[in-house]
């Protein structure tokens, strides 16, 4: 501790140097904080998807291929089921093709909140409930289009209605949020019963029934004998939590993880090589100053560590400026890829690098300044 | 004259005092080159991608769509794809038929060998003239689906990278065999293809419409006659698209964000390396300091020293930006990757490298500016006295 001053007055020495360098390995940091962010953002948030909440789709597809709503009777009657509830899909847009909107029909039956990832207020349930024409607005696509409560809004889908309309209306009743994984699109949900009896063609199917079990532990039986049900059949199904469904998303974007790895190790690299050719430097320029410490009594080991430690100031000063930046950032970079967060092991494998980074490249630099011979070192002035 | 005379004498002979500063011209070297083979590698996804997505497109087919369909969501009625066929400007095939490609397209799943994970991907139902409009199909094993069977051929990607896709294996689909009967190859395509007969598809799956109808036209030219004629039918309400307008549009979404993904990491690592080079243009140039002050004492010009010094720092950028290209070129070049679900090839083409230099020479400019005025400014008596 009482070299500190030491370390301090050696890393000002020269301050232009150290400013850049200290900006070069703020922006290396940073960068990898994003990149890793991205990472491990996206593993927790495959953790954090629930594994009590089922999807029962058909073995077929995710979405393309509907199920018999007649399914629901004997799912219901499963042991371990707590809701049922049907899911409708179908997409449309506000005003302009471009502006596309998800519609999620769901009947607001008891509980029926529970076999999703939405939050809702209870008032805005309760309104949703009461009405047939009842809309719930996503917070964000609420907020995108100026819509309020009572605004009517109007949809353009590809689904007749009776009437051979394909505009569909809605009265907007609340909003809610969700946290589903990669669920960042605009959508609304609305009311099973107006969307089945209104529409024409597919009547009898839905999408995909969602199911929430009473206990969690009960998730993979569950799955299974509601898989049962339907074996054999022409509309066979397959029940996955949607944990199970996140980790499928992820091992397709596989090779992300490659790059990142690549990138990162690019990023390093470079840095290494900076800080080392900097050291050595300050070392060179510094070789009387140092030979007269050795003259006072410092031992090769302390000037060994003196050198190090001022590598190490800077490299960690600079990595938790360069991570704070990334975290920073990426609340921002969440509103465009949903579960991005910058989990705290991040920042520590982003410091435990830096160190690395530090030691390495200082690890030459110091071993020159521990065997300076005093005796040369003050004769070449 | 004497500008220009001053200005490459001083870049001579820094060049030449380079050899005693190989730690700082090094660092240039390496920050430059990490920086210009990560934004070439990842801009030749991009590349890649696009070149995979567009390799076997031709300009004598069109692609008719439901009307306002943005792509996969189209559905073209059996009574309205009929019309198409007696549209005008449609080649015919050597059987005397008309080469109409009728698609429909379901989702199977499939099952990734060695770590059996799951993935979905569409199996195409698609009428046998496919063989005479895409000549680039190119059966490795085995034939192609018969009419009204349950038959697949499947592309030699899918059969590498899935299991379950073996001659003789049998799918299940809808809860009937469908029984593996070739291989083939499509061109350089990495896609995962999987073909069936249309209309036995859509019979298994109840399906009464199609989602796009393909066309081989007699020649390019025949496209606005076809699209007008097509436009003028009032019982359909369908459009025709090139398929190049087609598949540049489904893949424009893909292409900007590869490309912002490489800028943007690319720019941030430029950053990085233009500080480290600033750091050891200044310490050459410190370095320097008694030379620049006796050559400013015998009458050169601070201007020549200013752009001896951004010159001699962009040449240090360019080693790096060729070493770079070449080390993306040699460890990436024609990798397979599968980012977001579909295959491509890495393609590192000599644009690419050119940007990649570019960037190293903007790096270079930038990171001198400051080290040159420096070298510029430096006061001749001080710098003379330096040991």
């Amino acid at each position: 501790m009482k070299y500190l001053p030491l370390v301090w007055s050696g890393i000002w020495r020269k301050p232009g140097r150290t400013i850049l360098i200290f900006l070069q390995v703020s922006v290396a940091f940073a960068l990898f904080g994003v990149l890793q962010g991205l990472k491990t953002g996206v593993e927790h948030a495959v953790d954090a998807a629930r594994a009590d909440l089922l999807i029962v789709h058909s073995r077929l597809s995710l979405i393309m291929e509907g199920l018999p709503i007649s399914l629901l009777g004997p799912i219901r009657s499963v042991p371990g089921v707590r809701v049922a509830i049907p899911v409708e899909l179908f997409g449309g847009y506000y005003q302009k093709p471009e502006q596309g909107i998800l519609s999620v029909a769901v009947p607001p039956d008891k509980d029926w909140t529970t076999a999703f990832t939405f939050t809702i207020a209870p008032r805005h349930l309760a309104a949703f409930a009461k009405s047939r024409t009842a809309a719930l607005v996503l917070e964000a696509t609420a907020k995108k289009y100026g819509w309020k409560i009572g605004d009517h809004i109007p949809l353009v889908t590809k689904v007749a209605q009776k009437d051979g309309s394909t505009t569909w209306t809605f009265d907007v009743v609340g909003t809610f949020t969700d946290s589903d994984f990669g669920g960042g699109g605009d959508k609304i949900l609305m009311n099973f019963g107006y969307y089945d009896e209104a529409r024409v063609t597919g009547r009898g199917t839905v999408n995909h029934i969602n199911v929430s079990v009473t206990d969690p532990n009960l998730a993979v039986p569950v799955a299974d004998a509601i898989d049962r049900i339907s074996a054999n059949s022409s509309h066979e199904t397959k029940t996955e939590s949607i944990r199970e469904l996140a980790q499928q998303q992820v091992q397709q974007i596989g090779d992300f993880d490659f790059l990142i790895r690549a990138v990162v190790s690019a990023v390093l690299a470079a840095l290494l090589f900076a800080i080392a050719t900097m050291m050595v430097q300050s070392v060179r320029e510094r070789t009387s100053e140092l030979a007269v410490l050795k003259t006072i009594g410092f031992t090769d080991r302390s000037v060994f560590l003196l050198i190090l430690g001022e590598a190490l100031t800077v490299c960690i000063l600079a990595a938790a400026v360069g991570l704070a930046l990334a975290t920073a950032t990426l609340p921002i970079a969440a509103r465009f890829v949903t579960g991005l967060s910058m989990p705290k092991i991040t920042l520590a494998i982003g410091l435990a690098f830096a160190v690395l980074v530090a030691l390495i490249s200082a690890a030459a630099p110091a071993l020159l300044a521990a065997r300076l011979r005093v005796a040369t070192a003050l004769a070449e002035r | 004259m004497n500008f220009l005379r001053q200005s490459t004498a001083l870049l001579r002979l820094n060049l030449a005092g380079l050899v005693a500063r190989s730690g700082s011209v090094l660092t240039i070297l390496i920050g430059v080159s990490c920086t210009v083979g990560v934004l070439v590698s990842m801009l030749a996804m991009g590349t890649g991608a696009h070149r995979q997505a567009l390799g076997d497109v031709r300009d004598d087919i069109a692609i008719v769509v439901s009307r306002g369909s943005s792509d996969l969501d189209s559905s073209v009625p059996r009574d309205e794809a009929a019309a198409v066929a007696d549209l005008p400007g449609i080649a015919v095939g050597s059987d005397g038929k008309p080469l109409i490609g009728y698609q429909s397209v379901v989702i199977m799943e499939g099952h990734r060998r060695g770590t059996g994970a799951r993935v979905f991907f569409p199996l195409i139902g698609t009428s046998p003239t496919v063989t005479a409009m895409r000549p680039e199909i190119h059966f490795t094993e085995g034939r192609m689906f018969a009419p009204g069977l349950h038959e697949l051929v499947v592309s030699n990607p899918c059969v590498r990278t899935f299991s379950g896709f073996e001659l003789g294996a049998e799918r299940d689909v809808r809860g009937v065999g469908w029984t593996v009967v070739g291989h083939f190859d499509q061109g350089n395509s990495m896609n995962c293809l999987v073909l069936a007969d249309v209309e036995t598809l859509m019979t298994a799956f109840g399906r009464n419409v199609f989602t796009e109808v393909s066309v081989e036209l007699k020649s390019p030219r025949d496209f606005d006659a076809f699209r007008t004629a097509l436009e003028a039918n009032p019982a359909v309400k369908l459009d025709a698209r090139r398929e190049r307008d087609q598949v540049e549009g489904r893949f424009k979404g893909l292409k900007a964000l590869l490309n912002f993904a490489a800028y943007f990491v690319g720019a941030i690592m430029a950053v990085g390396a233009t500080l480290g080079a600033v750091n050891s243009l200044y310490s050459i140039v410190d370095a320097r300091r008694r030379e620049l002050a006796t050559l400013r004492a015998i009458g050169f010009g601070s201007g020549a020293i200013v752009v001896a010094t951004l010159v001699e720092s962009m040449l240090l950028a360019l080693p790096g930006a060729l070493l770079g290209a070449a080390l993306a070129w040699l460890f990436f070049h024609g990798m397979a990757v599968s980012p977001f679900g579909f295959t491509f090839r890495l393609d590192v083409t000599p644009q690419l490298a050119e940007i990649g230099i570019a960037w190293a020479l903007v790096m270079g400019l930038i990171g001198g500016l400051l080290p040159a005025l420096r070298a510029a400014r430096m006061p001749v008596t001080t710098a003379l006295r330096a040991t």
